[in-house]
């Protein structure tokens, strides 16, 4: 298990130096670099060249492409990202200023897509051909298929505006001082987030019960005496178990893009409502420090996953 | 003569309903399987071997259904009628896997690959023991060492996807046996497996029935096998039993078409490849559009106008029954 693990990071690390590689290439095919965003609009004309080339060379600037690139990616691993252009704070601070709600709302999206998903998915295998399941698969088809943008703004004119139950948006109310004072702010995103993820999973667990309940597996249970529910949960559902975790795993970048747009909607301050932001003030070395962090925060993601599937069916550990 | 009964089946019928359609898939099965004796069930595929297996255990699909007839399991507590009882109710589920074992054509999809073998053995002693996990522990090893399996403690720990064929049979076997059933229901228990392993298995099953004096039922549709292990055979033909006794009657003195053409079919041992083996003419019919009388009339040499009514079971001997409307001319012709 721990050469499985170790194997798995090793590959994990020449697929982040590409990306890191594809993420840098990009933010120089930008037109204009840093010394062009860093003069005001109106001083342009009054700057001359030689005050730019020395600009440029202050900054490093001159120095050949791949130079540039060692460079930026010695300071990464060493944990520096560099500066916002914007107020010039590093933006490691910046990162892990945000990054706690940013967190949150996904672990909160993540745990309860994945609970509900699976209980609702075994339900609708378990009592298939009834209403129940019917309404169940119509629920599920809308909820992969209706934008979560759509579903925010709905959610916050009925919940917020019209019913008043819940705040419209924002993370901690004036009085904040324990998490619970708080956690009105996250249902509503939080929910908005997870919608897609556990219609997904729903219809994934439902899939791969009913698939697990027809194996043969499932009759020699039956005909060892076992009681029903020992059958469902330790035989068919914990092989169903499986798929619908590299399911989760393939979803988790929709979660993290997902965050963006859900973290706009509510104005939740994670890194999301931030990275939109960089997006807005051009300010290209925090749009890059965090599209590489998504990348980093995926391919973490899928690590676990696999991890976790190996540990939950024997037969993925062999190769 | 009763009290050396383990099981006795009474006309029973077992109807699917796919598609607004009723295939009489047991029409009329009566037959006993005696204490520590092997009953062989024969007869081609298709012919409702497995669903006879399947309402004996309770473990019917969901479109099927027991219509008629009935199934008594002669216990030591007295009789108890398996047909009446509720399919997943305590009392089943408590003669399921403790007194009335089973084991699957196809061992290779037959266990749970995501648990250790040794834990499934285990569960069944779980839910029919008293036995604490570590001496739970203890009687896997013990069983997986009496089906031969080297190294059991070792093994015990491992996947079904870490054996071999032959070796996730003979799992199986432990599994179905842990328990001491009474009657072990073998469904074509090595067709999935080679040559030299059935012979294995069958060694097997063998020692275990003398050991422990479990009533074997054995279903294959291979003659050869119910030469070689069965005490009492049946034969089947799309939902009856068209003739049982014992293996020197039916064997010797094949009375029914069907099994005469069956034994035809066997080919012997050491004559090579060019003998003579006659293979059945025609095919099975559809389940969904029976003959009227006699099912296997359409493919049967000595059929006339008298099979086209279904043919009640005739007694030949005290031992030995048939159900044919010729079988008395068929057999002085012979
Ligand atoms: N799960 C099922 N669904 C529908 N029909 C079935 C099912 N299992 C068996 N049957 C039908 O019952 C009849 C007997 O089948 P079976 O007992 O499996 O034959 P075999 O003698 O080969 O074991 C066949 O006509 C088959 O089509
Ligand atoms: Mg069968």
């Amino acid at each position: 298990m721990l050469t499985f693990i170790l194997r798995r990071i090793l590959i994990t690390i020449p697929m982040l130096l590409i990306i890191s590689f594809l993420v840098y290439l990009g933010l120089e095919l930008t037109p204009g670099d840093a010394v062009s965003h860093m003069i005001s609009p109106d001083l342009t004309n009054t700057v001359t060249e030689e005050q730019m080339a020395a600009m440029r060379e202050s900054l490093g600037l001159d120095k050949s492409f791949i130079e540039r690139y060692w460079s930026w990616l010695t300071h990464i691993v060493q944990g520096d990202f560099g500066h916002s252009l914007s107020g010039g704070v590093a933006i490691s601070t910046i990162v892990l200023d945000r990054l706690p709600a940013t967190l949150e709302l996904s672990i909160f999206a993540l745990v309860f897509s994945t609970i509900i998903g699976c209980v609702l998915g075994l339900l609708s295998a378990l009592k298939r051909g009834s209403a129940t399941d019917s309404a169940l698969t119509v629920v599920g088809m809308l909820g992969v298929s209706i934008p979560e943008f759509f579903f925010g703004l709905v959610a916050i004119l009925i919940f917020a505006l019209n019913l008043g139950w819940l705040p419209v948006g924002g993370r901690l109310l004036p009085s904040y001082d324990s998490y619970w004072d708080h956690f009105p702010n996250i249902i509503l995103p939080g929910l908005v987030l997870s919608l897609m993820m556990t219609a997904g999973v729903m219809r994934y667990a439902r899939s791969a019960m009913l698939d697990s309940l027809s194996r043969e597996f499932i009759r020699t249970a039956r005909a060892k005496g076992l009681p029903q529910w020992r059958i469902i949960l330790y035989h068919a559902f914990r092989v169903a178990l499986t798929p619908v975790v590299v399911l989760i795993g393939f979803r988790l970048p929709t979660l993290i893009g997902g965050s963006v747009i859900i973290e706009a909607v509510f104005q939740w301050p994670g890194i999301g409502l931030e990275f939109i932001g960089a997006v807005r003030g051009s300010d290209y070395p925090l749009v890059m420090s965090i599209a590489l962090l998504s990348v980093l925060a995926v391919l973490l993601a899928s690590l676990i996953v696999d991890v976790l599937t190996a540990m939950i069916d024997p037969r993925v550990r062999l190769g | 003569m009763a009290n050396d009964l383990a099981l006795s089946v009474k006309d029973l019928k077992t109807f699917f309903y796919t598609n607004k359609r009723c295939n009489k898939a047991l029409n009329g099965v009566s037959f006993e399987i005696r204490k520590g004796k092997t009953l062989g069930v024969v007869g081609e595929s298709g012919c409702g071997k497995s669903v006879t297996a399947s309402s004996i255990m309770q473990l019917l699909p969901r479109l099927s259904r027991i219509e008629e007839g009935s199934i008594t399991y002669h216990s030591e507590r007295g009789d108890i009628r398996i047909d009446e009882l509720e399919r997943d109710g305590a009392e089943m589920r408590s003669i399921r896997g403790e007194e009335i074992a089973m084991i699957f054509q196809d061992p290779m999809t037959a266990l749970n690959p995501v648990y250790s073998v040794g834990f499934q053995i285990g569960e069944a002693l779980q839910y029919h023991t008293d036995l604490t996990k570590k001496q739970r522990g203890e009687r896997v090893i013990e069983l997986l060492t009496a089906m031969g399996i080297p190294s059991p403690g070792e093994r015990a720990k491992q996947f079904p996807h870490n054996y071999s064929g032959g070796m996730r049979q003979r799992a199986m076997i432990a599994m179905a046996m842990s328990c001491n059933p009474k009657i072990l229901i073998a469904d074509e228990p090595t067709t999935a497996l080679d040559v030299t392993i059935q012979a294995q298995i069958f060694n097997l099953m063998n020692k275990l029935k003398s050991e422990n004096d479990t009533a074997i039922m054995l279903i294959t549709h291979d003659m050869g096998v119910i030469a070689e292990l069965a005490d009492d055979v049946a034969v089947m033909y799309m939902g009856n039993i068209v003739e049982a006794g014992t293996v020197d009657d039916v064997l010797r003195r094949p009375q029914h078409p069907y099994t005469r053409a069956l034994l035809d079919s066997i080919p012997i041992l050491g004559r090579g490849r060019d003998q003579d083996i006659k293979s059945i003419r025609g095919a099975t019919p559809d389940p969904y559009e029976r003959p009227k009388g006699c099912q296997f009339a359409p493919r049967c040499d000595f059929a006339t106008d008298a099979c086209e009514v279904m043919p009640t079971e005739e007694a030949v001997t005290d031992t030995h029954r048939v159900m044919c409307h010729r079988y008395k001319e068929i057999f002085e012709n012979a």
